[in-house]
């Protein structure tokens, strides 16, 4: 670092100067408000750490928190599966990879609000109609209940997430050697076998990079969450992001949602570097 | 290697969160710097409004009253109904672009608002306003703010419907007549091609918690907002005539109820005559129009929501008041009072009040004048001849109704907790914020 010539940093002031402004500066602003009564316009005490002993006594914060963990567990887990499967379809020899490429990431380029409505559309309307005709029951009446609520965000998640994770798949599965694979097929290793020993330890970093990111976009999802069920039947498909906006502008209480965010964000780090960290030490170097 | 691919994606996705958020601070600047652009030795107000629906009809009616004096200039930023209108408005005040005029809702907005509220007494529109509008900006003797309209709800009914199944809905008063209407429709619905009686959207939670409750809550606290923004608790003296309301409506309602929405319930099942009656108010006018206007002409009716005392009454309020900003300079305040005063009670004002806002007038002085569509002229009607029933819910503590009692009904819905447990939980709620 200290041998950097004065045109490194030029570069990178900009950069600098954008994260400040954008995220370390409201962030230290945000850290002070969560000790303070503010209310939005004012803030006229400091309080302490009254907001942060009150937040872990109340039931709604902690019934979305549990809510996020297990809609994170189940979009992380299905996404990743989903992410890979593509992958490894569409870098299989077929006539139509390309085309099948930008079908599978096209619904990555569709904003989560507008794709929250169209999912209610077909979940409600849609189902219900199947459900009808088929006479299965199952299909009715979805995002009515707490079950449906949940896996309904949690197909709607992995739906629109799962092309990205495939082309993190697709640049780590492309750059596996060809000799390798050969070789493996020489010594008379079956196809499972080959996955099992050779792919599948090969994309080992991009499982730290895609859990990385599905499991830190899954438990800060919000517009989806807005768009598909707003958080009912009462409240109980209501993510963590949801509830903290809820409280800072349905209550009014900004200082006590403040705190609740910075709670928020600890546990998203913590999740997310323990997380990157194990899988670290699971990668092989080839 | 691999740390490289890592941090290569890594600082790809940061750059292209910066590009996003640069994108959102170009859009902020193209649309202050229209204020500077005309200005000059004019005086410029900024008007911050929340009715999306009227958003194009009260530009049309800025741009008029510019031309009409040419040393105002007035600038409308219109943001979105409930939530996004106080978030937002609040995000103005404390980034310093605090707006010349904006809207408050009950007490507890005039309450954290106080600060900035210019007294508007000496207005002639202050003088205008109708009986019983003025109480919940009235502090102290100042008037704080100024009465958007009149809003009333009750049962909207589908006129047809009703006469093809030899309802009159006129001889509905109590809630066993309104049982028995139900029930025959409910009988009928086959031949009269609709799916069920009612639409309750319990998705909703303002439709449950504001518009429902409120029918049976407003006698307890003497129709009057201020009561009720005082109360320390809420007794539910009708909670069990709230209960057999919300049963019937949901009993006989397309199902699932809890995932039904407001645009479900006005779009596509009562504007398209799949059910008889819902549950709403002078608002959905403009959405049936659009559906069909012929039936938003002649065939919505409306009748109170049966409340044993009140057979007859329709729950009547004003839902949002006018505010001027008296941090602005002195010059400004001024122009915003003149421009409110001349928006309801000038002629031209009166005119488009009535005609183009569809608005039901808060003001006297509008008896010349024709109300627009019929649901609002049968609320004004109801209204002047004071067959009332006061809007107490936005004196409720901040968000209750909505984020508490709503959210109780939903679970009572669902069936997971009983009626008792609703009125329990709602009632520590209301105690735990007025403490």
């Amino acid at each position: 670092m200290q041998n950097r010539s004065p045109a490194f940093w030029l570069f990178l002031t900009p950069v600098i100067l954008a994260l400040g402004i954008v995220v370390v500066i409201p962030f230290i602003y945000g850290l002070f408000y969560s000790f303070t009564d503010w209310n939005g316009l004012r803030a006229t005490q400091f309080i302490g750490l009254e907001h942060y002993i009150n937040l872990f006594q109340e039931q709604e914060f902690m019934n979305s928190i549990w809510f996020t963990i297990k809609f994170a567990v189940a979009s992380v887990l299905l996404l990743n599966f989903f992410g890979l499967a593509l992958a490894l379809i569409v870098t299989r020899n077929i006539k139509t990879n390309n085309l099948l490429r930008t079908v599978f990431f096209m619904p990555n380029l569709i904003g989560g609000l507008i794709l929250g409505f169209i999912w209610q559309f077909i979940f409600i309307s849609v189902f219900g109609d199947v459900g009808d005709l088929l006479g299965v029951e199952g299909m009715k009446g979805w995002l009515s209940t707490t079950e449906t609520g949940f896996w309904g965000l949690v197909i709607l998640t992995s739906w629109q997430m799962a092309g990205y994770i495939m082309i993190i798949y697709i640049a780590y599965l492309e750059n596996i050697p060809k000799e390798l694979i050969e070789a493996a097929k020489i010594d008379g290793a079956s196809s499972f076998q080959r996955f099992k020993n050779i792919t599948f330890p090969l994309v080992a970093p991009a499982f730290t990079i895609s859990m990385f990111l599905t499991l830190s976009t899954s438990f800060k999802i919000y517009d989806q969450n807005l768009s598909l069920t707003n958080g009912g039947p009462y409240n109980s498909t209501q993510m963590v992001a949801m509830e903290i906006v809820r409280t800072a502008f349905s209550d009014n209480q900004m200082s006590y949602a403040q705190a609740k965010a910075v709670i928020f964000f600890l546990i998203v780090a913590v999740v997310a570097l323990t997380q990157v960290y194990y899988n670290k030490k699971r990668e092989v170097e080839m | 290697m691999k740390k490289k691919k890592f941090y290569g994606i890594a600082s790809a996705l940061l750059a292209s969160t910066i590009a996003l958020t640069g994108c959102s601070f170009g859009e902020d600047s193209s649309s202050t710097s229209n204020s500077d652009e005309n200005s000059g030795d004019q005086v410029t107000i900024d008007i911050f409004q929340f009715k999306v629906e009227f958003k194009n009809q009260f530009e049309e009616l800025t741009d008029k009253y510019e031309e009409e004096n040419p040393d105002v200039n007035i600038n409308v930023k219109t943001v979105g109904g409930g939530n996004d209108y106080g978030s937002s408005l609040k995000t103005s005040f404390s980034s310093g672009e605090e707006p010349d005029i904006f809207n408050i809702g009950g007490p507890s907005d005039l309450e954290q608002y106080e600060d900035y509220l210019a007294d508007l007494s000496d207005t002639d529109a202050a003088n205008a306003a109708l009986d019983g509008t003025l109480t919940s900006v009235d502090k102290d003797g100042e008037t704080l703010g100024l009465p958007f309209n009149q809003e009333g709800y009750g049962i909207l009914y589908n006129k047809q419907i009703f006469e093809e199944a030899g309802i009159d809905p006129a001889e509905i008063k109590t809630h066993e007549d309104l049982v028995e209407a139900t029930e025959l429709l409910e009988s009928k619905k086959d031949e009269l091609g609709i799916q069920a009686p009612f639409a309750l959207p319990a998705k909703e939670t303002w439709v449950i918690g504001n518009h429902l409750a409120n029918a049976f809550l407003a006698d307890e606290f003497n129709h009057d907002v201020m009561e009720a923004y005082n109360a320390d608790s809420v007794e539910f003296a009708m909670g069990d005539q709230m209960k057999r309301f919300l049963d019937l409506q949901n009993e006989y309602s397309v199902q699932p109820t809890l995932s039904l929405d407001y645009s479900q319930q006005v779009e596509e099942l009562f504007s398209l005559g799949e059910v008889a009656m819902i549950q709403q108010g002078n608002w959905v006018y403009n959405t049936i129009q659009e559906m069909d206007p012929e039936m938003a002409e002649n065939n919505v009716g409306i009748m109170p929501i049966p409340v044993e005392g009140y057979e007859g009454s329709l729950p009547v309020g004003v839902p949002m008041y006018w505010s001027v900003n008296k941090e602005s300079e002195e010059e400004v305040v001024q122009a915003s009072k003149d421009f409110l005063d001349w928006m309801y009670t000038s002629e031209e004002g009166k005119k488009f009040v009535t005609e183009e806002f569809k608005f039901i007038p808060a003001y006297e002085g509008y008896e010349d004048q024709e109300i627009a569509d019929p649901i609002s002229k049968d609320i004004y009607e109801y209204a002047a001849e004071g067959n009332t029933l006061g809007w107490v819910f936005l004196g409720a503590p901040t968000n209750w109704t909505e984020g508490s009692l709503a959210v109780n009904m939903q679970q009572y819905l669902s069936g997971d907790i009983t009626w008792e447990e609703v009125e329990e939980n709602a009632r520590n709620d209301w105690e735990k914020s007025r403490q």
